[in-house]
């Protein structure tokens, strides 16, 4: 037994170095193997990465990638999904560190990064020969463009919209708010602290800024210059203006009186669950969440309504969206832009939208009876009123961005505790956008 | 030489696992190291040292780790020996009570964070359910949202995860004491407090540092709970270093400012344990 076991130790040993060494070896070769040598038959492996990971979603294009692979035998994909919460740090890790990566799902907040550190590949030379691009709006393709070159095809835009408790609007005898002070209004009188209910579904934690930039903006009104939404007609950013205190007192009334004080720490989820599960009022959120609010909430209970507007009547609201974009460094450059054209023709495209809660990115699909009707109706109809709802570019051209968020949300933190007065963080926010442009100027 | 071959494979993994990554790390403390901006690598000496210095949020991180591993360590103990002193004489269905105790040790400290996120959560959460039913309370308070109460509530869920650990290791402890010395005790005419003071503790000492030691590392080292519960939330106020750390990397992608940190952590545990061995070893000489 112990003569046994004196020879198994070393040769196991040796074994798992043999193992190891092998496996290196193992990887480098394939990694020289992959240069297509041009015949269409071979056996290729495309690896594609989520960013925007939920469940459902990941479900729904699986799915897709599955009728794709039937009808392309040759090519088999590899379909990462990491956590909603890393995803993009992954995806960026894997560029960084040239790991093999063909397709990867491209936001539109980092799209000015990636393009910055030659990540992403542009497209329009695989575009022009596509059929199906002449219907693509013109939204979606300034959502993926970075200076005239697109860099992903979006696969369905998100568009803000305002979802409110029918019942209890009734109930209190109050009409649908249509501007941020009538919100603040219906709101605080919804709340009842008492009864657990509140008026508003705040959210303080991450993605703050999506409500403090709204409203900001809402407040500029006509001031902002549109294709440079941080910063006004004049140059300044729109955090310098008179308006822009107004418009933040506003924001922390709604806050101290219309909404959970838990929320200072919401994000997404709790936000969400507070609308669904009756303990708030007005949720102001993208069409993804459709699908659960239908699902778990009474028909007739809730009904959807524009965004609200600022005092000269106007709000400035932004298509946002993450698509499909093609790795620099891919080594199946025409095997890639075969899928996302599938995944991106009118047919999956309008399919994959109606099933997830985003609008279409084919204007043709706009045509279809299911987005003239219900929860869907607004976003068309504040659509066809561009002069109330403006259309702005979001600063993603900024490498910035990305980061504005985790910046506002912690500055706002301490803003709606009082720690930090109106004037100073607007200071820091004005700041913190000068910066961004004499960066981007350099 | 057979030995040594057979040591190969391990030591392989505990270089590129262990150490790369550890001097790595250092070396990162003292570059320019941007996930947004790669391309702009550089040293630049000891510049994240004294971003970090003069940063509110990481002095106010220092000294909430300060609060963290103070107050977490010293209930922990207490409840843990409590717990051990109550196991220690066999009762029936111990086995199975055991079980209970020990279970909260079996959990993810990020399990713990969500369980205690609903639970402290002030609209639908059961501990303002409770409070408010018994009258204690009349108002909801907002355990993680009110910056009086966050640090308050992280730790108290650190105390709920780690008393078992402390119970474990004094139980093992306390079943080795020899009883003839507890019969000694007795003909001597002993009183039970007496007993734990003179008998119990002296000879449990060692268990008692080895596990405060440890646990005060790996409390100061771990921000799952933290990032679970408040993700440092709200505005910042209950970040410790750990997590103040991995906000840098999730949030900031500023490898730099983040191995900072680490390098910072590093020698602040180092002088702890400088600090704690010299102590209890002049007292464990003293004693036996």
């Amino acid at each position: 037994m112990t003569g046994y076991r004196k020879w198994l130790a070393p040769a196991l040993a040796a074994a798992m170095t043999t193992a190891l060494l092998a496996g290196c070896s193992g990887a480098k070769e394939n990694d020289g193997s992959g240069t297509g040598n041009g015949a269409g038959e071979e056996q290729v492996t495309l690896r594609m990465i989520e960013s925007l990971t939920s469940p459902k979603r990941t479900e729904l294009i699986q799915a897709m990638i599955s009728k794709f692979e039937e009808a392309n035998p040759n090519i088999k994909v590899e379909f990462i999904s990491p956590p909603f919460d890393q995803a993009d740090n992954k995806i960026r890790t894997m560029l960084a560190s040239n790991e093999t990566l063909d397709i990867l799902e491209v936001r539109d907040l980092n799209v000015a990064e990636f393009v910055n550190n030659g990540y992403v590949e542009p497209l329009n030379a695989y575009t022009e020969k596509w059929e199906d691009f002449a219907t693509v709006g013109a939204v979606p393709k300034s959502v993926g463009a970075v200076g005239g070159e697109l860099y992903f095809v979006p696969n369905g835009l998100y568009q803000r919209q305002m979802f409110y408790r029918q019942d209890w609007l009734k109930e209190k005898g109050l009409n649908v708010p249509k501007t941020w002070d009538e919100l603040y209004e219906v709101g605080k009188q919804l709340t009842d602290s008492a009864k657990n209910r509140f008026g508003f579904s705040f959210r303080g934690g991450p993605g703050a800024n999506g409500n403090s930039d709204a409203m900001i903006l809402a407040f500029n009104g006509d001031n902002v210059n549109l294709d440079d939404s941080m910063f006004t007609k004049d140059g300044a950013t729109i955090f310098s203006t008179p308006e822009a205190k107004t418009a933040l007192e506003l924001y922390l009334s709604l806050y101290k009186d219309a909404s959970p004080p838990d929320s200072i720490n919401w994000g997404f989820q709790e936000q969400v669950q507070a609308f669904t599960s009756g303990v708030t009022g007005i949720l102001l959120q993208d069409p993804d969440v459709i699908q659960v609010v239908t699902e778990k909430m009474e028909e007739g209970t809730w009904a959807t309504a524009p965004m609200p507007t600022g005092p000269d009547g106007k709000a400035l609201i932004s298509a946002g969206g993450a698509g499909w974009g093609i790795a620099a460094n891919s080594e199946h450059k025409e095997e890639a832009w075969k899928l996302i054209e599938f995944l991106s023709s009118p047919e999956e495209n309008t399919g994959f939208s109606k099933d997830f809660g985003l609008i279409p990115i084919h204007t043709s699909a706009t045509e279809d009876e299911f987005f003239k009707t219900g929860p869907y109706k607004t976003l068309i109809d504040m659509t066809n009123k561009p002069d109330t709802f403006v259309n702005y570019k979001a600063p993603f051209e900024y490498p910035g961005t990305g980061q504005w968020g985790q910046v506002a949300m912690e500055s706002g933190q301490s803003f709606l505790l009082g720690q930090t007065g109106a004037e100073e963080i607007l200071k820091q926010w004005d700041a913190y956008w000068v910066d961004q442009k004499t960066k981007l100027n350099k | 030489m057979l030995i040594l071959s057979g040591l190969i494979p391990a030591l392989l993994l505990v270089l590129a696992f262990t150490y790369y990554p550890f001097l790595k790390g250092i070396v990162m403390a003292f570059q320019e190291y941007k996930l947004f901006d790669l391309r702009n690598v550089r040293f630049i000496g000891f510049r994240n040292f004294t971003a970090a210095f003069s940063d509110p949020k990481f002095l106010s991180a220092l000294q909430n780790s300060g609060y963290w591993v103070f107050f977490s360590l010293a209930f922990q103990f207490l409840f843990g020996l409590t717990l051990a002193l109550l196991l220690k004489k066999p009762f029936k269905g111990r086995g199975v009570y055991q079980g209970f105790i020990f279970y909260s040790w079996a959990l993810s400290g990020f399990i713990i964070g969500m369980i205690w996120k609903w639970m402290f959560n002030s609209q639908i959460g059961v501990i303002n359910d409770l409070l408010l039913r018994i009258g204690l309370i009349e108002e909801r308070i907002g355990f993680l949202s009110d910056p009086r109460w966050a640090m308050f509530s992280v730790i108290a869920a650190n105390v709920w995860y780690g008393v078992a650990f402390f119970a474990i290791m004094l139980l093992a402890a306390l079943q080795s004491v020899p009883h003839e010395l507890y019969e000694a005790a007795d003909m001597d005419g002993a009183s039970g407090a007496r007993k734990l003071w003179n008998v119990t503790l002296p000879y449990i000492m060692p268990t008692i540092i080895a596990t405060t030691l440890l646990r005060a590392i790996w409390i100061f080292n771990d921000p799952t709970i933290i990032y679970g519960l408040t993700n440092g939330g709200p505005a910042g106020s209950t970040h410790i270093l750990s997590s103040l750390m991995l906000d840098k990397i999730i949030y900031g992608g500023d490898y730099g400012a983040a191995s900072a940190i680490g390098v910072i952590m590093i020698a602040v545990l180092l002088l702890y344990t400088i600090f704690f061995l010299s102590v209890t070893r002049a007292e464990k000489a003293g004693d036996f």
